[in-house]
């Protein structure tokens, strides 16, 4: 994938093109009218005179007036600076030229009704003139062909105005886009400069600095939002980072109460001879820690891999309540010694893998068990919810867990009495392979104590079998 | 019966050894790939126990060429790694079974036993008889000496599984996975609770006890009188 434009150069091309087109639509509008203001003017002049010459045309009654026409075009022309006249009689020979340009050249091509009366614009000689032509029918007439007039102003000067005056702002426009640019650019750098402070304080950030925080109220607003989810980012990543250094310092104490024990035991027991007996005796203890370690690092390695979602998956859909039926039958004789009833209600059933999803409800189960007090039943309850998923919830009767641990509960070795470990209660990290597993299913766990009752309650999405296996 | 371990853990292969053939075996030891790949191609064995982590020559490529040289002897490999591709690609190369390291040597041992047990024809039992004890397999009937004791089926499928790996020490966690179908460590005593039920029912009211605990290990039933 291409990187994307600097920040810098998308706004200052962005600033850039939209002075552009600001700019030079503001120049044609101007350019535009006072283009068409000369026009008007022009027009404006040429239709007086028009309307003279018109006039006085008009009045001719007889070929004797043609003579006095000249006299009177010229007072027409009187006060028209420049102005130039041309008049063809109905045979099309001139009956009034003025001085200035040839306009013949312009009445020529006989001008048919629609050129009639029409301003245009007309070049002779490296001179630019604006003419408006003429064509004027007399009723009484007796001769064919009417008469016909060209007028002329020459706007030579309105050109030259024009043209410098597009040149001029034009040269602006390159100028003011030019200087925008500049400016956005600038802006932009200087906008940045916050960002570099936050870079700063970022780059010195080291692992074991994490408890360092961005402060949201020294950065401009738009930038609050980030330090705020950097923050954010830097109180997960602490988080895990403890979490782990946690685990490490919990596996390394873990391990070494095994080990103590036994080389504490192997020494004793080498230390004089012994009978095979007092030998098998220390063997027998040795292997009880050796099966320990070796369910914690199957544990671990179990753990690991679901995190990764390694696991090898048969992914299925199944009923639940079979599960809790086997997994009833599994655990019904030790309920009973426990005098702890189980109890299941509802049904519901559920796609993932079955296997790893019973060794979940399995742990729960067992916990369950564990700490209920005698007498007690453990209600299991299957349902659907409205959205299509699925809730198991595992209750039991005992000793209300305090607010505090049920965050932590899940974590790996967690104990909420660090000073108590029970023999049967595994090596700490069964819950944790219930989240581990519950999450690879895309799941969630739940706990809630209290009234002396615990409730884990598992919730998992509507999923298709597809949905599973594609991941 | 003639096993052939290929194994490159000095200290892991002679215990594998020594306690195979104290269980009654014959063993043969081949300490890297090429030696394992030679005696598995040249030798008869009845059962090669196989790591897959091997200098030379991986124990894939030995399990491979065996198979490819049509020849069907049961394979249990080990493997190191929990991993699902090692397991995957054993068993689709043709291997029996596996187990992951470290495991009881008593699950090994059970192991074993199967696969050896699986080559022979399966003859058609219609009842198990240990001692003065009766399993009537089509009608799920218990009797010791005569007296006919009534067992859940669980317990049935306990006893019957004792039965047939009669004179083996079963772990518990091999029980779990065969009778309940849990297959992972449940880190109760479920499985001692069962016997101890069991053990209530068919040896309690008699002189002789067929089931054993065997310390550390698991759980044994002893059909010959060692006492």
């Amino acid at each position: 994938m291409r990187r994307p434009l600097s920040l810098a150069l998308r706004l200052t091309l962005l600033f850039s093109i939209s002075a552009a087109i600001a700019f030079s639509a503001f120049g044609w509008v101007i350019v535009q009218s006072t283009e068409n203001h000369f026009k008007e003017q022009d027009g404006d002049e040429l239709v007086v005179i028009a309307d003279a010459v018109q006039a006085a045309l008009l009045e001719i009654r007889t070929p004797q007036d043609i003579t006095f026409l000249e006299p009177r075009f010229a007072d027409i022309l009187v006060g028209h600076h420049d102005a130039s006249l041309y008049v063809a009689g109905p045979d099309g020979k001139a009956l009034y030229a003025s001085e200035g340009p040839d306009l013949s050249a312009v009445l020529r091509p006989v001008p048919n009704g629609s050129a009639a009366n029409s301003v245009r614009a007309w070049n002779d000689a490296d001179r630019s003139y604006r003419v408006l032509t003429e064509s004027v029918y007399k009723r009484a007439e007796t001769t064919s062909g009417p008469y016909a007039f060209a007028v002329a102003v020459p706007i030579d000067d309105h050109v030259r105005f024009l043209a410098s005056f597009r040149r001029n702002l034009s040269l602006l426009i390159v100028g003011s886009i030019a200087l925008m640019s500049l400016m956005g650019w600038i802006a932009v750098r200087q906008g940045h400069v916050p960002l570099h402070g936050i870079v700063e304080q970022i780059r010195h950030i080291r692992a074991d600095e994490l408890a360092v925080r961005l402060s949201p109220d020294d950065v401009p607003a738009e930038l609050t939002e980030l330090a705020i989810s950097f923050n954010e980012m830097l109180e997960r990543v602490d988080e895990a980072f403890h979490r782990l250094s946690d685990f490490n310092a919990d596996i390394a104490h873990e391990l070494r109460t095994p080990i103590a024990n036994l080389m504490t035991q192997t020494e004793v027991g080498l230390s004089r001879a012994r009978t095979a007996d007092e030998y098998r005796e220390i063997l027998y203890s040795n292997m009880e820690e050796y099966q320990r370690m070796a369910q914690m690092v199957g544990d671990m390695l179990f753990l690991a891999q679901s995190d990764n979602r390694q696991q090898e998956g048969s992914i299925a859909e199944f009923e639940l309540t079979n599960e809790f039926h086997d997994l009833f039958e599994f655990y019904e004789g030790w309920a009973d010694e426990c005098d702890v009833k189980l109890d299941l209600t509802g049904t519901a059933k559920t796609t993932g893998d079955r296997r790893m999803l019973r060794r979940a409800l399995s742990n729960l189960l067992s916990n369950a068990i564990r700490h209920s007090p005698p007498g007690a039943t453990i209600r299991v309850n299957l349902n659907v919810t409205e959205t299509g998923e699925t809730r198991i919830s595992i209750a039991n009767p005992g000793p209300t867990i305090p607010a505090e641990h049920l965050p932590r509960l899940f974590d790996r070795f967690y104990r909420i009495d660090r000073s108590r470990q029970q023999s049967d209660e595994g090596v700490g990290l069964g819950l944790a392979i219930v989240k581990s597993i519950v999450n690879a299913h895309d799941g969630r766990i739940d706990v809630v104590s209290d009234n002396g009752c615990t409730q884990f309650v598992i919730t998992l999405p509507a999923h298709s079998v597809s949905d599973l296996s594609s991941e | 019966m003639k096993i052939l371990i290929v194994e490159d853990e000095t200290k892991i292969s002679e215990y594998l050894r020594q306690g195979l053939s104290e269980a009654g075996f014959m063993v043969d030891l081949a300490r890297n790939g090429l030696d394992g790949h030679h005696r598995a191609m040249t030798e008869s064995y009845d059962l090669v126990i196989l790591d897959v982590m091997l200098p030379r020559i991986d124990g894939w490529k030995i399990l491979e060429a065996m198979r490819d040289a049509g020849n069907t002897v049961p394979v249990l490999f080990l493997t190191a790694r929990d991993g699902v591709d090692d397991r995957v690609k054993g068993l689709e190369l043709g291997a029996d079974d596996y187990l992951i390291k470290p495991f009881a040597f008593a699950e090994l041992l059970a192991r074993v036993r199967t696969l050896l047990r699986r080559g022979a024809a399966p003859a058609i039992e219609t009842s198990l008889i240990v001692a003065d004890l009766e399993l009537d397999l089509m009608r799920r009937r218990v009797t010791r000496a005569g007296q006919r004791i009534s067992l859940t089926a669980k317990e049935f499928a306990l006893l019957e599984l004792l039965i047939r790996h009669q004179n083996e020490v079963l772990p518990r966690s091999l029980i779990a996975s065969q009778v309940w179908d849990m297959n992972f460590d449940s880190n109760t005593n479920v499985i001692d609770v069962a016997i101890r039920r069991l053990r209530a029912k068919i040896d309690d009211a008699f002189e002789r006890k067929l089931i054993h605990t065997v310390r550390g290990m698991g759980y044994m039933l002893e059909s010959n009188d060692g006492t």
